[in-house]
């Protein structure tokens, strides 16, 4: 317990000294500004254009929350699909793996050649880019539902609606989440990658202009905004993987779900 | 003799719990082959009885168990439990006991036990009241808020009976059951079982691996042959009860076991 009470002072510790190194580090000279603008500095450059930010930041929101809704939506729904149906998933788990480890971002610009450089190609794109996690981890969470389970619900009477409403949803919903987490953090990535690439609006677009004319500050302060994106999206999933999986407490089935989404499925980029 | 002859059953519906099985028979049919399972099975269950499968490890046992259940058709034959045909699962007649693994880790003790009549839209206020008197019968009063996770191997055992038990129906059938435990649990889950069972008034058919745990429990048991599954002896244990865990050394209990050994030797 002392371990992991240390650990997480730890964690603080070296994210407060991170924080101080980068007001630091660039004032004292030891890098130059154009390659680390101060915190302050770029604190400062964010707020003097908050609004432009803030346009920005409505724009990726809105194709984040979209993306997201396709991404999810649909992982789910095939995911369930391909994960209870024998055939679907002969057919279809194949073809989803292999097109899990093609780096996606490659059919960007044949989407804007398709779709404008407007919200729809990020929209389109990081939308697929967020649903094969999503997809694979549903379809793992149903195949990997203990058969005693539905057979014991069997016995009791279940007929299959029952099954699925009391059985098969609550039981996968540990595994879900856990690919709702690397989907939903993979569709803030495509989004902001879209815009870094072909685009005209929102904070992916902001970091690459003001890149071009090297203000460094300008660029900080747009990825500070990203992270603050990230970070605040997995607080949210955490809350909901605490509230939705108690009984999952301490479980190895929980400790896997934090290996899944530690990494162990990310995809090629 | 009539173990059972000096306990009054609950309610009259206790009394039903007739088994009978029919020249039953099971055959997987295979890409290659047809595989032969079950071979004309035949028995007859009384009202009551506590009643052990044994056999060797592919023997069918729990198949036919499971046929009992009506979580598997038969390809041959009839079972009837109260005189009527099994055709799928019907839980006002059986009730069924798993392995370690049945419990809904999501749900807590009592939520679990209640599922069966959840599933039927039982009153909350009425399915509550079934559910504490069934951990109760079981020795889980006050545990009822807890997540299976958070209950040892027996008390999980406990709340699946008590799941099994909580429609009332006149037969109990139990798939290995207490496989998972530490002998020493397993032998307290026998005697709570027992004093379950005595309470009760069911029928129970309980399949194990293990001889003495079957001769332990048993008022009957039935010793089936390796694949085809055929029954090839039918013992009564005439030990009287309740027992003890000094008659796991007497002669009596030896034999038994002996006898059933010999035949799982021969087949196996």
């Amino acid at each position: 317990m002392s371990a992991w009470i240390s650990a997480k002072a730890l964690r603080y510790l070296i994210v407060i000294g991170l924080i101080a190194l980068w007001e630091l580090l660039p004032r004292t000279g030891l890098i130059p500004e154009l390659f680390l603008p101060s915190l302050s500095s770029t604190l400062i450059a964010g707020w003097t254009d908050a609004g432009e930010y803030g346009h920005a930041l409505a724009v990726t929101l809105y194709e984040v929350v979209v993306s997201m809704a396709f991404a999810c939506g649909g992982g789910i729904l095939l995911g369930a699909i391909v994960g209870s149906l024998p055939r679907p998933r002969i057919l279809i788990m194949p073809m989803m793996s292999s097109l899990y480890a093609v780096p996606l971002v490659i059919l960007y610009p044949v989407f804007t050649v398709w779709l404008g450089i407007g919200s729809e190609s990020k929209i389109a794109f990081a939308s697929i880019y967020g649903f094969l996690p999503t997809m694979l981890a549903t379809a793992a969470g149903i195949q990997t539902i203990d058969p005693q389970l539905l057979l014991a619900a069997r016995s009791m009477g279940a007929t299959l609606s029952q099954r699925l409403v009391r059985v098969i949803i609550p039981a996968a919903i540990p595994t879900v989440l856990s690919g709702l987490r690397v989907g939903g953090a993979l569709v803030i990535v495509g989004v902001v990658v879209s815009e870094m690439l072909i685009s005209s609006a929102g904070i992916g677009y902001l970091i690459s202009r003001y890149r071009t004319i090297l203000d460094s500050a300008h660029v900080f302060a747009g990825v500070l905004l990203v992270l603050f994106l990230a970070i605040g999206f997995n607080a949210v999933i955490r809350w909901i993987e605490r509230k939705a999986t108690i009984w999952q407490t301490g479980t190895r089935a929980g400790l896997a779900n934090d290996d899944i989404a530690a990494g162990a499925m990310q995809p090629a980029t | 003799m009539q173990p059972l002859a000096n306990v009054t059953p609950l309610k009259p519906a206790a009394r039903a719990g007739a088994i009978e099985v029919k020249n039953v028979g099971q055959v997987f049919k295979t890409r290659s082959q047809d595989v032969v399972a079950l071979q004309d099975v035949s028995l007859e269950i009384k009202p009551g009885r506590f009643v052990v499968l044994v056999g060797p490890s592919g023997c069918g046992k729990s198949t036919l168990l499971m046929m009992m259940a009506g979580l598997r058709q038969q390809t041959a034959g009839t079972i009837t439990i109260n005189g009527a045909p099994i055709l799928q699962p019907d839980p006002d007649r059986v009730g069924v006991v798993f392995q370690e693994a049945s419990l809904f880790p999501w749900l807590t003790a009592e939520d679990n036990v209640e599922f069966p009549l959840a599933l039927r839209g039982v009153p909350k206020a009425e399915r509550r009241a079934k559910a504490q008197d069934a951990l109760k019968l079981v020795g889980l009063d006050g545990f009822g808020r807890r997540h299976p996770h958070e209950l040892s191997g027996g008390m999980k055992q406990r709340v699946s009976i008590a799941r099994g038990l909580v429609q009332d129906p006149p037969v109990l059938l139990m798939d290995e059951p207490f496989a998972a435990l530490d002998e020493q649990t397993r032998m307290t889950m026998g005697d709570e079982l027992l004093r379950i069972w005595a309470a009760t008034g069911k029928t129970v058919v309980f399949v194990t691996h293990s001889l003495t745990e079957a001769v332990y429990l048993a008022d009957e048991v039935i010793v089936m042959s390796a694949r085809p599954g055929r029954i090839v002896d039918h013992l009564q244990v005439q030990l009287p009860r309740p027992r003890t865990y000094e008659m796991l050394s007497g002669d009596a209990f030896g034999s038994l076991r002996d006898r059933i050994w010999r035949h799982i030797r021969k087949s196996a």
